[in-house]
């Protein structure tokens, strides 16, 4: 029978390419949470001393959070400032495409470094969370919309929230902690940024913030 | 008072005060209580380190969670010395402010935020816990980002969004870090709920797995490194520290880039008893010169006056970084450098604030004739930079001789090169930069305005210990600094 | 037996492959609420342009009259390297997924020649869009038939076709899925249809494959669209072994099950060309890399 992580592998890496390829602010947010309620059934599946209230709760909880709860956020943000369409990225989409697919085989390579040291993790989970953190750092970094680099940390976020579950074992509330505390407050954080942002400048095209230099 | 009721007391009085602080209505009151809790603050920091000095080596509280040794007593009171000056500079900088721009509104924020971001620090400063000061760096990008972003303005906000953007990712990569930190304690099988005590993983009992603690020491540099400046993701640097406040710049450079580059040391002991002593240092030394060589080259082209700080910042904590990864002489004329350049580097930001208010404007240009137009702030501009690049007798000189001194007895011929090569540019250059702004006929400025009864004790207070400091090495300070530098090479 | 398997479903695609774009069009018409023309319409249509004369312009040379019949005979081979599901192809040998890679575009080849041939700026237009293309689809097909070589073991697409039943898809499920996702794409811009290319426009300036042969008459013309024919059954029955995993012993039953097969993948076509809209020029480059990187990911997934 085929094995669940492996489509859930599947899927989310389709999703991470589906977020490279779109331009559309709205579309791009849906994906994000349809990719948080994926990667959060993670530690229902992925359990190595039985499922427990601590797995459910943790599996939820990202549900929950990125799944319902940020993209929720971020679209109100969206509704709030009046650029909610990215025109050009910095990258091209077929670049980040290449980029998304050169990102693959090096987190697939990366994972057979570091598979020895980590037994109980399954393979297909370990390179989904660093190609996870690759196309979020990638995505904050080309994108010119401030959403968008929001998007990105979350994606980033996703992907260390992965490979807590599948590493990290017995040391309690580290995972918890670690994802709830820092997506949560730092999501808030960025969406009051945000507000201010647009409220000043009328926009958040971070292309535009560019006056310091040097 | 116990020390370790003292550890507790001053977390306590942090998230006391910042809460107070939520609720004052005037301004003054404010910067009142945040004047007090910062003096009681640096009587409970010497109470800890004495005990520390004097004890057994370390103190402890909350079964453990709470752990002070040398290392963490040495940051706590440099981070108290700082703080107490930085927050009495800020009675004297926003005391200036007109009524409108220094409302109770932006005070009261002022007041929480500082307070807030001060106890994390502690947090971090005071954790066993590997887990909970990763929390204690995250909650300071968080509280930090806003107060960069006081008075909002496009340029403050810019500087504001690429902070919180650069270091989030720079702590997500340390949480990483950490959790492969845990992973690698869990292949032996401990599972205990102190798997992450810093005790545990530092002591020789621990078996961490090798392939596990390189690419957590590497995340963890990274994204720590994030934090404090190193090159190449130092970026946020110079924006945040121009565009905030002179107080908030202070503090960052006073101790916030100190905080992060003592998380990234606390790895430092299990990776070495796990890899040998080669791998973190090498590691550190490509950092620390980076960093030495991009500020260098960086400040012969700067305009404004905070950025060109900004920049000495990140060439000073390259500096630090070197000496950390050159052995036991090398950590203590790195720690004895935190101590120097968190007083220099506050001080010269207190005169540029004050300069800047005075004048207008931060740009380099516009401040001239500093000594002519405010004997206060104009000399200790001038005592500042000079100590910063090195003069004698000032103690930067004193600690950066250690750190030639360590450099040579390392062998390390091209660290040395890069050194001194960049030593000499920034030397040259911020003089220049220093003889523009002090020296001439004074430009356009406000003379009127009379300095608060804090100014002259600050810089009374900083000067004088640059200039004792760099003549006398006290002998209890010897000893703690030498204990902490004991800590790092592995024996606590 | 499996000798005369392989004749019987050579014969089918050679027969059969008109029917195809009757099924599309009735499909078609039928959404649109219309009758539609009759299903043998191209049939009908082959047999008017064999009785015709041809009409050559006066700028064109031998390039332009041997264009179509290389389209047709490179057509007609690689029939004979495709596998039909189950069935064999009647010429099998090591490596034939990149001979039929190099049929296909050898016949393009010829096509785009031909129409550069004629000296008209449309029909320039339609083959620099059209290799534009070409040179992205290509590289997402050889790595669609190199995932599913890696996944089944054998390098000749009979062996591979054969191996593919429904153990195997349960085995390599994110595998094959994304493969026939990638294939889906590429019949769509093999075969010049929506939302690649819309078959049916009558401006030139929006067509990219049919400006292509529109000095083409006669014969010549018979032969560009029996050949087309040919490549949407090659590329549909690439696509429909995949997806329809019926590898019973009996030959007769896994041919029924092909067939059956192309008839719902004609239909489909039929669908989809139905409610898409064709892209805007500049996102097909988008689409077909998109696809590409389809069959990228599931090659590297495999690779672990």
């Amino acid at each position: 029978m085929f094995a669940l992580t492996d489509i859930i592998q599947a899927v989310g890496l389709l999703s991470c390419f589906a977020l490279l390829a779109t331009s559309r602010i709205g579309a791009c947010i849906r994906w994000l949470s349809f990719q948080g309620i994926l990667f959060g059934l993670v530690p229902l599946i992925v359990h190595h001393d039985g499922l427990s209230i601590r797995e459910i709760a943790l599996g939820s909880g990202n549900v929950a959070l990125k799944g319902i709860i940020f993209p929720w956020l971020l679209l109100r943000l969206r509704a709030r400032a009046d650029y909610n369409r990215e025109v050009q990225p910095f990258v091209s989409f077929i670049m980040s495409i290449l980029f998304g697919t050169l990102a693959l085989a090096l987190s697939v390579w990366l994972t057979m470094q570091m598979k020895p040291a980590l037994k109980d993790a399954p393979f297909v989970m370990l390179d989904s969370s660093i190609f996870l953190i690759f196309v979020g750092l990638f995505l904050i970094v080309s994108r010119r919309n401030a959403l968008m680099q929001v998007i990105g940390y979350l994606v980033l976020e996703n992907g260390i929230f992965v490979f807590g579950v599948i590493t990290v074992v017995g040391t309690p509330l580290l995972v918890e902690l670690g994802v709830l505390l820092d997506a949560f407050v730092g999501v808030f954080v960025m969406g009051i940024a945000i507000y201010h942002i647009n409220r000043e400048f009328g926009s958040i095209d971070v292309d535009r913030l560019t006056v310091l230099k040097g | 008072m116990h020390a370790s009721e003292s550890i507790v007391a001053l977390l306590a009085l942090s998230i006391l005060g910042s809460l107070v602080c939520l609720a004052l209505r005037r301004p003054r009151h404010v910067l009142m209580t945040v004047v007090g809790v910062s003096a009681a603050q640096m009587l409970l920091a010497c109470n800890i380190w004495a005990a520390v000095v004097s004890g057994h080596g370390f103190v402890s509280a909350a079964g453990q969670w709470l752990y002070v040794d040398a290392f963490s007593a040495f940051h706590m009171v440099v981070l108290a010395l700082v703080f107490v000056l930085s927050s009495a500079f800020a009675a004297v900088y926003f005391g200036h402010e007109a009524e409108d721009v220094f409302t109770a509104a932006v005070a009261s924020r002022f007041g929480t935020l500082w307070l807030g971001a001060q106890g994390a620090m502690l947090l971090v400063l005071e954790s066993n816990n590997l887990g909970i000061m990763w929390v204690g760096m995250e909650a300071t990008t968080l509280l930090t980002a806003f107060l960069i972003s006081l008075h909002p303005s496009g340029l403050s906000l810019e500087a504001m969004w690429k902070y919180l953007i650069i270091c989030s990712i720079g702590i997500a990569f340390a949480f990483m870090g950490t959790l492969l930190a845990a992973a690698s304690i869990q292949s032996d099988g401990a599972t205990a709920s102190d798997a992450l005590f810093w005790t545990n993983l530092a002591s020789t009992r621990a078996h961490l797995d090798p392939t596990l603690m390189k690419f957590a020491f590497v995340f963890v540099l990274v994204g720590y490194g994030t934090k404090a400046g190193l090159a190449p993701i130092h970026s946020w640097l110079p924006d945040a520290h121009s565009q905030a406040p002179a107080p908030v710049s202070a503090m960052f450079s006073g101790f916030l880039l100190n905080t992060a580059l003592y998380c990234i040391m606390r790895f430092v002991p299990p990776v070495q008893h796990v890899l040998g002593q080669q791998f973190p240092s090498e590691l550190l030394i490509v950092f620390g010169t980076l960093s030495i060589m991009v500020a260098a080259g960086f400040i012969v082209f700067q305009k404004d006056a905070k950025r060109l700080l900004a920049y000495h910042s990140v060439e000073h904590m390259g500096i630090i970084t070197l000496g950390y990864a050159l052995g036991p002489i090398g950590s203590f004329a790195a720690l004895f450098h935190t101590l120097n350049h968190s007083v220099c580097k506050a001080l010269a930001f207190f005169a540029v604030g004050r300069l800047g208010q005075r004048f207008g404007s931060h740009d380099m240009h516009a401040i001239a004739g500093a000594l002519r137009a405010d004997r206060l702030w104009g000399s200790a501009l001038v005592v500042s930079v000079l100590a910063l690049i090195g003069v004698a007798p000032f103690s930067i000189f004193m600690s950066e001789y250690q750190l030639l001194r360590a450099v040579i007895g390392t062998g390390a011929w091209l660290t040395l090169v890069v050194f001194l090569a960049a030593g000499g540019v920034v030397f040259i250059a911020a003089l220049r930069h220093l003889i523009d702004m002090a020296f001439g006929t004074a430009g356009e400025h406000d003379r009127g305005a009379r300095d608060g009864a804090f100014a002259a004790p600050i810089v009374v207070v900083a000067t004088a210990l640059l200039l004792l400091l760099g003549i006398w090495m006290p002998l209890p300070l010897f000893d703690a600094i030498s204990s902490a530098a004991a800590v790092l090479a592995g024996q606590p | 037996m499996p000798a005369l398997a392989s004749l019987a479903a050579t014969v089918c695609a050679l027969v059969l492959a008109p029917l195809l774009f009757g099924i599309v069009n009735r499909t078609k018409a039928f959404v649109a609420g219309r009758r539609g023309p009759p299903l043998l319409q191209l049939y009908w249509d082959l047999a008017k342009y064999l009785r015709r004369g041809a009409v050559y312009g006066e700028t064109t040379s031998w390039l332009f009259r041997l264009g179509p019949v290389i389209g047709l005979a490179t057509a007609a081979a690689a029939i004979t390297v495709t596998p039909f599901g189950g069935i064999g192809a009647p010429a099998s040998f090591t490596g034939d997924l990149i001979v039929l890679a190099g049929l296909l575009a050898l016949g393009r080849f010829a096509t785009v020649l031909a129409a550069l041939d004629t000296g008209s700026s449309f029909e320039g237009m339609g083959a620099s869009r059209e290799m534009h293309f070409a040179a992205l689809a290509e590289p997402a097909l050889l790595l669609a038939l190199a995932t599913l070589a890696h996944a089944t073991d054998f390098v000749s697409l009979t062996s591979i076709y054969r191996a593919i039943d429904a153990a195997a898809w349960t085995g390599a499920l994110p595998t094959f899925a994304l493969t026939a996702m990638t294939l889906v794409v590429l019949l769509l811009v093999e075969n010049t249809r929506i939302p690649v290319d819309d078959p049916t426009t009558h401006l030139e300036l929006t067509m990219i494959h049919e400006v292509m042969v529109l000095d083409h008459s006669g014969p010549d013309l018979g032969y560009i669209h029996y050949a087309a024919a040919l490549k949407l059954w090659i590329i549909g029955s690439l696509l429909v072994g995949l997806l329809v995993p019926v590898r019973s012993g009996d030959v007769w039953l896994d041919l029924a099950a092909m067939l059956a097969g192309m008839v719902g993948l004609a239909l489909a076509i039929g669908m989809v060309e139905s409610a898409m809209a064709r892209y805007r020029l500049m996102h097909v480059p988008q689409f077909i890399v998109g696809a590409a990187t389809l069959s990228a990911v599931a090659f590297i997934i495999r690779l672990v």
